[in-house]
Parts: structure tokens; sequence; C-alpha cells
């Protein structure tokens, strides 16, 4: 077997002009003080978002926000309770309650359908497992508030009504 | 003891207090916005009072008011309660002191009296600096100790390693400035810089003793424990370093006290590097003679000035929401240094066309002299926030390797070039 030759990295630190550090120095305050004067007369060009008056724009189709459940054209649930997304769940935030569904359309639904936000990891997780495409994170929901921990629990209503964001 | 006796001390203390704990408020406010625009973010812009921000200055505000309401949290393994309470005391205290033998002008002249503008009117304020300078190490030191903690203990041990090494190359490069200047009284030593250099140069220590400046300003960053020689707090390898253990306003003594030494140092290097309050080419006499000219020029400037920083806040203060106070707070601020400049205005104009006593040109002279003592102090804190942000952290070896290996032999080969030009060419 041949040896791939190995890549030699080149040390540095050891000519004179590195040991007396100076140069260096002066080239990193250089820098930074670009930095400084460009941003000090073209506060513009600075990219942090004023957050609560500037919304972030680049929520992508991927994003992982606050989950949702679709809806069938009926507007009844596309949940069939199948319990794969409470199974796969780590953080064991889903709580689904089924009972039989007595119209037809599928066997079963779920009576309650609830995910704690405070337990969730958002890891998508239950939307890979989802057979049905009935769970799904598209709403682009990225902050929750809410005064008491009660609050932060999606009932199966909510997860209905919230709408599809991006 | 005559009545204005009185009132230039109350004059010189109230503002050495002033530019020295007043100032703690401002320099943190900078610290945190430099930092921001060396690093391409905003820094804090959003804390007001009824609309007005004053660029982020209130949000130092709110934090003192956060410190002073924070419960005083004692751990119970503290066993040591008045070494730890002092402790932040000792820091402050010392670096409070350390500011009080700066001189803010040249010795004011009023009739036949003269005052040294001092807050502390003593003629030894060099070794007063090296003493409270090298004291305020204590403080971290019993703070580490009686922290009871080992983190806060090797912090303390950093600190007081690193003080001992640099006071070494610090105090030698001083030796050097003392054979130049001949004097320890800070207010000589700053009246000294006032001199030109073969006409053209002012007689700055930077000018005469630039190996001494570089010396000194190095090992003054490490005195005051901040960046790149912030082993003492080094938090991320120690946590918090000497004051893991310490929160709300001893805390804050802590946090205030190192800005107010770092103020002190600024203070003292300008005083023997970079002229004091001296403005370049313009000394104290020739000052006094061309008064009414000089007042003129800043009559002239001081719209201008003021012209050009409304119109750079024009275009940097804006609030995107019209209808939040803070959308106001541009205009409102415009008018209030348009209000403020009129004011100074026509002030200057009573001074320049109204004529002045003797003592009025002598007040006047001090007044520029303080401006320009407080203007140099805040350009010498900018560089050391400025270094602050671009250097990272020293290794511990490194630092002491730099200081006993490069600064004490260069400290000491100065002392004694400087001493043989001195002597050999008989100035």
């Amino acid at each position: 077997m041949v040896m791939k030759p190995t890549k030699q990295i080149k040390r540095h630190g050891s000519t004179w002009k590195e040991k007396l550090f100076l140069p260096a120095l002066f080239k990193g305050l250089g820098i930074t003080f670009g930095h400084f004067w460009d941003n000090i007369t073209r506060s513009k060009r600075i990219k942090t978002l004023q957050y609560p008056e500037e919304q972030p724009a680049d929520i992508t189709p991927r994003y992982r926000g606050v989950h949702r459940l679709t809806q069938r054209e009926d507007g009844s649930a596309r949940c069939v309770a199948c319990f794969m997304c409470a199974t796969a769940c780590p953080a064991e935030c889903i709580f689904i309650v089924a009972k039989e569904r007595e119209d037809g359309v599928d066997e079963k639904e779920p009576e309650r359908f609830e995910i704690d936000l405070l337990e969730c990891v958002f890891c998508g997780g239950c939307v890979e497992a989802c057979p049905c495409d009935a769970i799904r994170m598209d709403t682009g929901i990225f902050s929750v508030v809410a005064e008491s921990r009660e609050a932060f629990v999606r009932t199966k209503e909510t997860l209905l009504a919230t709408p599809k964001g991006v | 003891m005559g009545e204005a006796n009185v009132w230039v001390v109350v004059v010189n203390i109230v503002l050495a207090t002033l530019l020295s704990l007043g100032g703690a408020p401002i320099l943190v406010w900078m610290e945190r916005r430099v930092a921001g625009l060396i690093q391409d973010r905003l820094g804090p812009n959003r804390c007001h009072i009824g609309g007005i921000r004053l660029f982020g200055l209130v949000q130092s505000v709110a934090d003192m008011l956060k410190l002073v309401f924070k419960e005083d949290f004692h751990p119970r393994h503290v066993k040591q309660n008045l070494l730890y309470t002092l402790a932040p005391a000792i820091v402050f205290a010392c670096a409070f002191l350390t500011f009080m033998v700066m001189p803010l002008a040249d010795t004011l002249v009023l009739g036949d009296k003269s005052y040294i503008m001092q807050a502390l009117p003593i003629e030894f304020g060099l070794l007063w600096f090296l003493a409270f300078a090298g004291l305020s190490v204590y403080g971290i030191l019993l703070g580490g100790w009686a922290s009871n903690n080992k983190y806060s203990l090797l912090g303390a041990l950093r600190a007081s390693a690193q003080v001992v090494s640099y006071e070494a190359a610090m105090t030698l490069s001083l030796v050097s400035m003392l054979i130049v200047y001949g004097t320890v009284h800070l207010s000589d030593i700053a009246a000294f810089q006032g001199k030109l250099l073969f006409g053209v140069l002012p007689a700055w220590g930077v000018v005469l003793q630039p190996l001494a400046a570089f010396i000194f300003i190095v090992t003054a960053f490490a005195e005051t424990n901040r960046a790149p020689f912030d082993m003492a707090e080094g938090e991320s390898e120690i946590v918090g370093g000497f004051h893991t253990e310490y929160s709300a306003m001893r805390f804050g003594l802590f946090f205030v006290g190192e800005y107010i030494a770092m103020c002190a140092s600024s203070a003292i290097i300008i005083t023997l590097f970079f002229g004091g309050y001296q403005i370049p080419w313009a000394s104290t006499a020739f000052l006094k003679a061309h008064i009414t000219e000089v007042l003129g020029v800043i009559m002239v400037l001081l719209p201008l000035l003021c012209w050009l920083f409304i119109g750079w806040m024009r275009r940097q203060n804006r609030w995107i929401n019209p209808s939040d106070p803070r959308a106001k707070e541009t205009a409102v601020l415009a008018k209030v240094f348009i209000g403020m400049t009129v004011v100074l205005e026509l002030g200057l104009a009573a001074l320049v066309f109204g004529g002045m006593g003797e003592d009025g040109v002598s007040i006047s002279v001090a007044a520029l002299q303080v401006l320009t003592f407080a203007l140099k102090l805040y350009a010498m804190n900018f560089v050391y926030i400025w270094v602050r942000w671009t250097l990272p952290r020293f290794r511990y070896d490194h630092l002491q390797m730099l200081s006993w290996k490069v600064l004490l032999p260069l400290a000491l080969a100065n002392v004694v070039v400087t001493a043989l030009v001195v002597v050999g060419m008989g100035w």
C-alpha cells in the first residue's frame, strides 16, 4: 500500500517578525478600527434585526416551527390516532386519546391530541413518523409566549386551527 | 484660606469625581457600544426614559438600578465576612484615590495666589499613583481568598503574580521618565510637556521616551486587569475569578472599580506621555496671551461640530415604528443640542466681546485645559476598549514571559540609556 504524502503544515510564530508580535497587533487593531468606523458612520450595514419591530424574513419552508394538524377537504382532522408520532417523540410531549370514527371516513380519530410545547424539543420526529401527513411543523411560528404552564399545551382545536405559515 | 481657595478646591474635587466616578456609566456604555460596533453588532440601544435613549446610555442607568435592587446574596461557605465585605470597597477606594492626584489644568493663578489643579494638591503624585495602583490588587486578593472557593483563589493568585511581575517593569519604565522630568510632581510633569522640542514637536513623554511609553502602556493594561491581561477574571477557565461569589452591589463595586481604575490609568498615561492637559502647540502662556482668538476659533468650530453631529444623528439614530416615543428622540435631541450650542455661543460671545479680567483669563484657560484633559482621557479610554475587543487573552506563561523576558530588560536598558544621555549631554 502506497502511503499518501502527508500535508506539510507551515508552523507560524518562529520568524523574528512574528515573535515581535507588534506588527500583528497593529494589523489587528487596524482591522477592528476599520469595522468600528464603518459601523459608526454607516450603521445600516449592520445585520442586527431590531427584533420585535422587525420580524425575520428568512424563515424557510423547512423551518421547524410550532406544530399544526392538517385537515381533510371536509375540515376534519387527517389524524387517525395511530400513535406513531407519540411513539417517535423523544421528549414524550404528545398526548393522544383515540376514539372510533363514526362518519365512515376512517376508522379512528383523536378525541384529544395535545402537545406540551414546554417539553417539545422541536426535532420534527413526529412529522417524519406520521403516515398520513396529519402533523406538520410548517407554521413558521418561532416564538410562543404564555403566562402559565398550562397555556403552553396546544390542544387539538388549536392545532387544527393553526394555519400554514411558510 | 480665602473664599476663592475653598471654591477652587471644591471645583477640583467635583471635576475629578465627575471624570472618574461619573465616567463609570459612560465607560460601561462606551465599552458595550464600541464592542458591538467592532463586532458588527449594534450594542445596547433600546432602553429609554420617555423615548430618550441617548444612543444607549440609559442602559447603564438601568443596569446600575438592577445592581442596587438585586438580592445581596451571601454564600454560606464564606467564613471571612469582614474581608469578604471589605474587598470590593478596597478595589473601589484605591481606584478612586488614584485618580485624585491627576492634574486637570495648569496651576491656576488668581490674584496673587496660585492653586494646584489637582483634587488632592500633593507634590508626590506619581508615588501616590504607584502606591494605590499596587494596593488595589489587595482588594482582588482578599476578595478571592475570602470567597473560600478554588476558582476565586486561582483568580486572586493570578492577579497577585501578575501585578508583582508587571509592577517591576512599570516602575522601571517610570524611572526613565523621572530622569527626564526630574520630578514626581504630576503638575510639574504636565507643565514640562507644554514646551516644544526643536520648535516643532510638542515635548510630550511619548516623543521623548517612546520605549518607556510603550512599556508603561502595556504594564498599565496589566495593572488594571483588563484584556489582554485579564487573567484574574478569566471567565472561560475560572468562572469569574475573584468576583465569582459576589453579587448585587458588591459585584457592582468591583465592576465600577475596574472602570475607575481604567480611567485612572488612562489619566496617568496621558499625564506622563501625552501632555496631560496641554493643548499641543498652545502652552498656557500662549493661551493666556491669545485667549480672545482661541475662544473665537471655538465659536466658529462649535456650530460646525453641532451641525455635523446632528447630521450624523439624523442618518444613524432611527426607529422603525413611528408611533413609538423613541422615534421622536432624534428631533428632541437635535433641539437640545442646538439649544446648548446657542447658550455656549452666547457665553463665549460675552467673554470675547465683554472682555475678561486677569482672573477671567486664567479661569478660561483652565477650563479649556480641563476640557482637553477630558477629551484625551476619553480617547485613551477608547484605546483601552479598542485593545480589549481586538486581542485575545494571554496564556499565563506567555504573560509572565512577556514581563520578565521582554519588558523588564527593555525597561532596564532604557533606564541606562536615558541616564547616559541625560548625564552625558548634561540636559
